[in-house]
């Protein structure tokens, strides 16, 4: 049954995603499209009613009666199907964002194709176009006949097909049909920016259509996971496909900007950017999914988006390789209320030590499986060496970008470490110059001294969040996952033990203790919890590992998807969805429990 | 006018606008390295891919002086600020037809706005006036074009 609306909203957990690895769209449970930025995902949104569902847009097609409603992807695709039972009879909604084919395609393309299975189910459909994050209103008329909007350099056309006589409104394009058993009726929203709109026939987008399902299954089949947990990976591999942006090679953080962490709260944060911190995990698990062309666009892109700041990174980059993200705010009430609704991320100006540690683990990754590194990007890395051993004594944001002043975050710490660890094993394998391999190692032992003498708390046998300190930080799990050699707590034991009884509520944990310079509160971080799997596998822990995963595996929606965090109290969704880091740990700790098990 | 001076000019002209964007780079006003997106264009070694980019480089600021040239002769006038206004065509050009819309419909390693879930670019699109590689990009991009053009135009009229 699908849940009701509360004030126009539903549940997080009634979105999928649907995209085409330039952008995504949201489909709720009950048939409405509620999240879609055009051209792409980072471009302001055409439809958001997600994050006021009033002023932000969206394309509903749903019976009009009362219904139930059902929905999965197609085996292996980023292609949802959702059937509709009504009194009346039944009908099955195919939603995709379209691939382009060899001819002549519109920039953007989104299909949703309805079949009659059962009885007669009378359709209404809306589509109520919002451009520029509500901003700008839209102009609607007809181009040939078809039904479009427009609003500056941006269009849409709505072409439909046995889909009723559209309704042009002042604001709307709408329609009504009967869909009866065995009929077929299509509508497709095509986009242009800057240009002139392409109206599709019906036959080539239906043709589309099946070489998208096509597609999906294709590279599905591709990637080389077996194990329990195999359906999850190959949905969150999924799940990373659809946030890669396919024209530069980098990887979104989420879908979405401002779903909040609590609602209600001010924690909502734009995650369509790319985080170098996610780089060394996320070409982790694109090399052990088998995706070599994948891994290589983003170390191509991380390299040149780096470049004009060398040898300092940034902590994340446009997802085109610019380097500015300045933070505003949208005159959009947010989810539930949840205001204020943020585009840009203040979180790109700040310094963060550990983003070093993610560049240096992930050219050791690439090196390793690419058997090389060119000498330009040799040279580079060894500068990024030198750099770490000046700044590493700085206090930073850290990991969880906080608000409130600097600190010396063990997971900083651990991972400037990992850097100059990183450097010295690159260096020994003559992968890049090795004339200051000699500091790095020097400077690696004073870093490891650092940790070990002033992060770690002999009365909760764990190391702590910050140096000095008392709290605990989930984040210290990847010090085990990267392979941090500890003194105080070898393979992380004791560590992780105190992380589940101070952080921990049945298989979530919260991500730190303590204060972070932001008003409210927030939910547990899922990937924290992955973290948590993966580490207590490589402890050795494996029956503990694979029933924390099973556990984990039930939290994800109907669809297999995961935002960024989980109410502890209601198990709903907040935060950003769908999350690539949540889904990328899920990956990683399929893979450690699998090589633990089958060693 | 002579093609010997343009050549020379043409060599000259796109060693400077070359070492100039190089030197651009290396300060951080810019991602923008042209012997590396030309010679990615036959190489994904890196290092392969940029030396043969300088070659390609220098073969394209070789032709586009044989066009200056020809452009001279045409209208019967020539000279370093002629040369340097046709460097600013140039580099306007280059920002927003050549090198933003050509290079990547042509490059099968680059991305473009319509690259989807089934391609596989290798390099990032470099976007309106190339701004994708960094805000001072379109400012550095068309100084070094028009430093080239005044180059060429000075040859061409000084072995005239």
């Amino acid at each position: 049954m699908t849940p009701g609306r509360d004030a126009g909203y539903l549940p997080l957990r009634e979105y999928a995603a649907i995209g085409d690895g330039r952008t995504l769209a949201f489909v709720s449970s009950d048939g409405s499209l509620e999240w879609l930025c055009l051209p792409d995902l980072d471009s302001p949104s055409i439809f958001a009613s997600v994050l006021d569902s009033e002023r932000g847009g969206s394309f509903s097609l749903a019976p009009d009666a009362p219904f139930d409603a059902e929905r999965h992807y197609l085996l292996d695709t980023n292609v949802l199907e959702t059937t509709f039972r009504t009194a009346a009879g039944s009908v099955r909604v195919t939603d995709a964002m379209l691939l382009p084919d060899t001819g002549l395609v519109p920039a953007r393309e989104l299909a949703r194709r309805v079949e009659g299975l059962s009885g007669e189910v009378q359709m209404e459909w809306r589509v109520e176009p919002r451009f520029h994050y509500g901003e700008r209103t839209a102009r609607i008329g007809r181009r040939g006949g078809t039904p479009v909007a427009t609003a500056g350099g941006d269009a849409l056309a709505v072409s439909s097909w046995a889909a009723g006589v559209p309704v042009l409104a002042d604001s709307s394009i709408s329609g009504r049909f009967a869909a009866t058993a065995g009929t077929e009726a299509l509508v497709v929203l095509s986009s242009a920016h800057n240009e002139p709109l392409l109206l599709p026939s019906r036959a080539e987008a239906e043709s589309r259509l099946s070489s998208t399902i096509a597609f999906w299954r294709k590279w599905s089949a591709d990637r080389t996971h077996e194990g329990p947990w195999r359906d999850a990976v190959i949905r969150s591999a999924l799940v990373l496909k659809l946030l890669i942006h396919s024209p530069s090679g980098a990887i979104a953080a989420a879908g979405t900007t401002s779903l909040p962490e609590q609602i209600g709260g001010r924690r909502n944060w734009d995650y369509r950017f790319c985080w170098i911190r996610d780089s060394a995990l996320t070409l982790h698990a694109l090399m052990q999914l088998g995706c070599p062309h994948e891994s290589e666009s983003y170390f191509w892109w991380l390299l040149h988006a780096s470049q004009l700041t060398h040898p300092r990174l940034r902590v994340l980059y446009r997802l085109n390789g610019s380097e500015r993200t300045p933070e505003s705010t949208l005159p959009l009430g947010g989810y539930r209320d949840s205001g204020p609704v943020r585009i840009g991320n203040a979180a790109g100006g700040q310094e963060q030590l550990d983003v070093y540690g993610d560049l240096m683990q992930t050219a050791w990754l690439y090196a390793t499986a690419a058997d090389g590194l060119d000498p330009d990007t040799a040279r580079r890395l060894a500068e990024i060496a030198d750099l770490v051993c000046e700044v590493w004594r700085r206090p930073d944001s850290g990991i969880w970008e906080v608000r409130s002043e600097p600190l010396h975050f063990t997971h900083s710490k651990i991972m400037c470490w990992i850097a100059l660890d990183r450097a010295v094993r690159l260096a020994e394998g003559a992968l890049i110059p090795r004339a200051h391999a000699g500091r790095w190692s020097a400077e690696a032992e004073e870093v490891k001294r650092f940790i070990e003498g002033r992060c770690w708390s002999e009365e909760a046998r764990s190391y702590t969040r910050s140096a000095g300190s008392r709290e605990l930080d989930a984040s210290l799990l990847l010090g085990a996952l990267m392979g941090y050699p500890s003194e105080r707590d070898p393979g992380f034991s004791t560590t992780i033990s105190a992380m589940r009884h101070n952080l921990g509520s049945g298989p979530l944990l919260d991500r730190y203790s303590g204060e972070d310079g932001i008003e409210g509160d927030e939910g547990a971080f899922l990937c924290c919890s992955f973290w948590l799997a993966d580490a207590l596998a490589r402890a050795g822990h494996v029956v503990e590992a694979s029933e924390l995963m099973e556990q984990l595996i039930g939290l994800a929606n109907d669809v297999g998807l995961y935002a960024e965090e989980i109410d502890q109290r209601n198990g709903a969704f907040l935060g950003n969805l769908p999350q690539g880091l949540v889904h990328l740990a899920l990956i990683n700790a399929a893979v450690s429990i699998g090589e633990a098990q089958h060693p | 006018m002579s093609i010997w001076g343009a050549v020379a000019g043409g060599f000259v002209g796109t060693l400077i606008l070359t070492t100039a964007l190089s030197t651009a780079s290396e300060f951080g006003l810019t991602r923008m390295d042209l012997p590396f997106l030309l010679g990615t264009i036959v190489s994904s070694d890196r290092s392969r891919a940029k030396a043969l980019g300088y070659a390609m480089h220098f073969a394209t600021g070789l032709l586009f002086a044989l066009v200056y040239l020809g452009i001279f002769a045409a209208i019967g006038h020539s000279g370093w600020w002629l040369g340097a206004l046709f460097g600013l065509v140039h580099g306007l050009f280059a920002g927003t037809a050549l090198v933003t819309v050509l290079l990547p419909v042509i490059h099968p390693r680059m991305g473009t706005p319509f690259s989807a879930a089934a391609d596989r670019p290798l390099l990032e699109p470099p976007g309106f006036m190339m701004l994708n590689y960094g805000r001072r990009t379109p400012l550095v991009t068309i100084l070094a074009h028009v430093a080239y053009g005044a180059i060429v135009g000075g040859f061409i009229s000084l072995a005239s």
